[in-house]
């Protein structure tokens, strides 16, 4: 009561003409306040949604039962893929220009070679088996997937983890890291899923318009639930960072912990600012001296490389039809098509290289294998109308983009990687960074290339996690 | 003292500007070599041989038996052309091509007027040379040189050649026509070195007509042809006695242009703006930026991995004939795209798009037609030639369909002496094959306008 009463004196010991700067304050305040609530109300999940993808019309019910799967091959498929390399129509490269005009004509007659004589699909296909496959319908579409369960199950703790590949990979990516997750022997292990993103390999491809990460996400965490996990880990790169991230957005309760190898962040005052003043004063801005290695000079590594390295994007984002038809006639075209970007998204110096350093971190074996699985289901076109759903309209206003990621998260920024992101742009929407690590060497197809080096980044942000 | 010397400089630096100016400046381009390997000791071969385009049964029956080998992919549903070439109208387009369509008649069609091949720089450089029939005693015939575009080929200019050298009306002018290949296209052989741009591909072809006996004459052209004969004008302004183009988009968008575009909606008249023209380039930020983006997807490809992009398409009739197709059906109206057919056989017919199809499959020459755009664009947009005004006297066919619209203000900007700006009644980007009585007629009237002087 006291109390009450010093402060009504107070308030009336202020002149009358001061109570508008009091009430002016009160209204600052309150509107701070007002934001700051708001903010941290800020939505933390993304709409679920629905889809239907399937030929026709929904029906009334679907099967949800999951089908063991086994990838097969036939003379017939083997002698039509060796006419057709038979019958390529080669054209010369132009003087001295190695990987600059695209896959080098004269280096890609050797691919090919090996390719029409020694490579072995028959034995790749049983490498391919040697881990268990599945399909099951969901939302319409037929969903492959392997799973994958550590060989010995006691003293160890055992976490589900999905990894999700990108385009023009696949699920064959993972093949050299599933070994470093499942069989760890340090007290870790994981239970792993790949599936291949419908459209992909020997995922079904949607039959309607608008298949987009978010719906991807969807299908991929239905999964999930239909396997029997409530929880799990995620990692992924290329088009897996986005269909992860989504699935984190999308139900942020059933997921640990999200593992990127590639991300990127939102346009914005911040990442402008920074880009101005980075060079000449890095600490001002939150960049470390690598993150200027790796950025600046600016125009340079980021306008005009990307410039040069995303016509492939262009066109699928436009008129992936057109440009996915030749491909699935010509394995040739297909091959260079492909290959090209393991060649030069591994490091951008492989341009300069007359056999763009393909072999220098790939075998011709592993390379033709992915080639071949999207040669062998006839996916190329459909894996390219995956750009143009996810860019008919501009992504950076879809839901997603404007969303925070609240789940702990782990960054491994690669240095080959196409456009690098330092963690103080990664935190604009990546609200629980657990870990950033600047991986020593690898490109964009971080667990094709360096396995062990993401496999050990992978762990040890999970073990961050699971101490918490 | 100091400030008289002062003024004296400014003064003297500032006639010097003026007169660089208005001197015409020429674009310069020394002599290349493209052949393989050196350049022989001897020096060049002037011969001219006569080409005649042949086919055989082993052809066909490749061609006959890729396409029976074609893996199709169906269009997701009720995407019309939106998503490139629908694959269920290309179905329909494939089994003409199997089973209708006749190489060997069209062959001939090809062969009605005389064709030539010469080597210039170390490349066999093919043409088409049609003289007119009758000339009435005492004339002469008006040399003209056309040159095609990409996914074009010569073949585009046969609706309008025999319009040009045997004109119905006795006032009309008589042409005699020249239609090259651009190196790299069709029958003219591709470049083994990099580097051969459109300013290249001018100097071989003023090479082609001073060979061919022409001290002065006449350039058409349209896509890649506006941009090889609009160099041409800029090297020689003395032998090319007039430029006629049904394309210009601005090489380099200056002041005049980027207010126009900021205040046209509100100042048409300001800037010359008729209705036409607003309809055409507003809302500016649709029309000029997002159609731009949605449709250079192949452009950006091409101008940086034109051998991946390719690749596949000289292995694939069928891939080949989507990816050149769908350009006549997208180019010559963009509404087309919410067509299930594309709108293609509007205004082509089937036979006359596969013949173009076929100079690009039977000569395997996509990739080196690709490269020409990282040729160009590889440089930069800064080019020399880029920057050079035209001083040639000038006729533009604006056709209303045109990937890019180019008002009379823009055009100016660059061709300084336009005589002729000729707001068309239809027509799209392949102009010349879509709508040649119109081309031929604006043509005539350019000239006749000039010749009268």
């Amino acid at each position: 009561m006291q109390k009450l009463h010093d402060l009504k004196e107070a308030f009336s010991i202020l002149e009358i003409a001061q109570p508008q700067l009091v009430l002016g304050s009160a209204v600052a305040v309150g509107g701070i306040l007002a934001y700051l609530l708001l903010k941290r109300r800020e939505v933390k999940s993304i709409p679920i949604g629905e889809g239907w993808w399937g030929a026709g019309d929904k029906p009334l019910k679907e099967d949800e039962k999951i089908y063991p799967f086994e990838v097969q091959t036939s003379d017939k498929e083997i002698e039509d893929l060796h006419e057709r390399i038979d019958r390529t129509r080669y054209s010369d490269t132009l003087e001295n220009v190695c990987f600059h005009y695209g896959f080098n004509s004269t280096y890609l007659k050797e691919v090919v070679s090996y390719w029409r004589h020694q490579f072995d699909w028959k034995k790749q296909v049983a490498v391919l088996n040697k881990y268990p496959h599945f399909k099951t319908k969901i939302e319409g579409l037929d969903v492959h997937f392997i799973h994958v369960r550590p060989s010995h199950r006691e003293g160890q703790r055992v976490l589900p983890l999905m990894l999700v590949h990108g385009w023009p990979g696949s699920f064959f990516e993972f093949y050299k890291i599933l070994p470093l997750l499942t069989d760890t022997q340090n007290g870790l292990a994981f239970e792993v899923i790949c599936p291949s993103i419908p459209g992909y390999g020997f995922s079904e491809a949607p039959h309607k318009q608008g298949f987009d990460t978010l719906a991807a996400a969807r299908v991929f965490l239905t999964l999930m639930e239909r396997l029997g996990f409530s929880q799990f880990y995620l990692q992924g790169g290329d088009w897996g960072s986005l269909i992860t991230t989504n699935m984190a957005q999308k139900k942020p309760q059933s997921v640990k912990g999200l593992h990127l190898n590639m991300f990127t962040s939102r346009r914005g005052f911040k990442v402008l600012l920074s880009m101005l003043i980075g060079p000449y004063l890095p600490f001002l801005v939150g960049f470390t001296r690598e993150d200027v290695r790796r950025l600046f000079p600016f125009m340079e590594k980021n306008i005009y490389e990307i410039l040069r390295e995303t016509g492939y994007f262009h066109i699928q984002a436009t008129k992936p039809d057109t440009a996915g038809c030749g491909l699935n006639d010509s394995p040739v075209g297909l091959a260079a098509y492909i290959l090209e970007k393991f060649s030069t998204w591994t490091d951008l110096k492989n341009r300069d290289l007359v056999d763009g350093g393909l072999e220098r971190k790939f075998s011709l074996d592993d390379l033709l294998t992915n080639v071949m699985i999207y040669w062998t289901t006839g996916s190329i076109v459909s894996s390219m109308r995956f750009y143009k759903e996810n860019l008919k309209t501009n992504i950076d206003n879809r839901v997603d983009s404007r969303t925070g990621i609240f789940v702990p998260t782990g960054l491994a920024a690669f240095p080959g990687e196409l456009m690098h992101c330092p963690l103080s742009w990664a935190k604009i929407r990546f609200r629980n960074i657990q870990s950033y690590s600047y991986m020593s060497r690898g490109g964009h197809f971080a667990a094709f290339e360096e396995p062990q080096l993401l496999a050990n980044d992978f762990i040890q942000f999970v073990k961050k996690v699971e101490k918490l | 003292m100091f400030t008289e010397v002062l003024v004296g400089l400014v003064i003297g630096g500032l006639i010097f500007f003026f007169v660089q100016r208005s001197r015409k400046q020429v674009l310069k381009r020394e002599d290349g070599w493209w052949g393989t390997g050196a350049p022989p000791d001897d020096g060049e071969d002037f011969n001219i041989r006569p080409f005649q385009v042949t086919t055989n049964n082993e052809e066909l029956e490749d061609l006959h038996r890729r396409i029976d080998q074609t893996r199709s992919v169906p269009s997701l549903e009720d995407s019309q052309f939106h998503y490139g070439f629908n694959s269920h109208y290309l179905q329909k387009v494939v089994s003409y091509w199997r089973h209708d369509f006749d190489w060997r008649r069209q062959v001939d069609k090809l062969n009605q007027y005389p064709h030539f091949k010469t080597n210039i720089e170390g490349i066999d450089v093919h043409y088409v040379h049609v003289k007119p029939k009758n000339l009435p005693e005492g004339t002469s015939a008006v040399p003209l040189i056309m040159v095609h575009g990409w996914p074009g080929s010569f073949y585009e200019f046969y609706g309008m050649i025999p319009l040009l050298t045997e004109p119905a009306d006795p006032d009309d002018l008589a042409f005699e026509v020249v239609c090259p290949s651009i190196p790299g296209y069709g029958y003219s052989e591709a470049p083994h070195k990099k580097g051969f741009d459109s300013v290249c591909a001018a100097h071989i072809f003023h090479k082609l007509m001073k060979r061919l006996g022409f001290q002065q004459f006449y350039a058409h052209g349209g896509d890649w042809g506006w941009q090889i004969t609009t160099n041409m004008a800029q090297m020689e302004p003395k032998i090319v006695k007039g430029l006629h183009v049904n394309f210009a988009p601005p090489s380099k968008p200056g002041l005049p242009m980027m207010l126009s575009v900021a205040l046209g909606r509100r100042f048409p008249k300001l800037f010359g703006f008729t209705d036409a023209d607003v309809q055409r380039l507003y809302p500016a930020v649709d029309k000029l930026v997002v159609e731009s983006i949605k449709e250079s997807g192949y452009m950006h490809i091409q101008a940086t991995k034109p051998d991946t992009a390719g690749r596949g398409l000289n292995d694939s009739p069928v891939g080949l004939a989507a990816y050149i197709l769908e350009k006549f059906s997208t180019w010559t109206d963009n509404s087309f795209r919410n067509l299930d057919d594309g709108g293609l056989t509007r205004k082509f017919s089937l036979d006359d798009l596969l013949t173009n199809v076929m100079i690009y499959w039977t000569s395997g020459c996509i990739i080196s037609s690709m490269r020409f755009y990282k040729e160009n664009f590889g440089k930069g947009l800064n080019q020399p030639h880029a920057k050079m005004p035209v001083h040639v006297p000038t006729g533009f066919a604006c056709f209303p369909n045109e990937l890019m619209h180019t008002p009379k203000l823009w055009v100016k900007q660059k061709y300084r002496k336009l005589k002729t700006y000729t707001p068309m009644a239809r027509g799209g980007h392949f102009a010349a094959m879509e709508e040649p009585q119109l081309m031929v007629q604006d043509i005539q009237t350019f000239i006749k306008t000039l010749e009268k002087k």
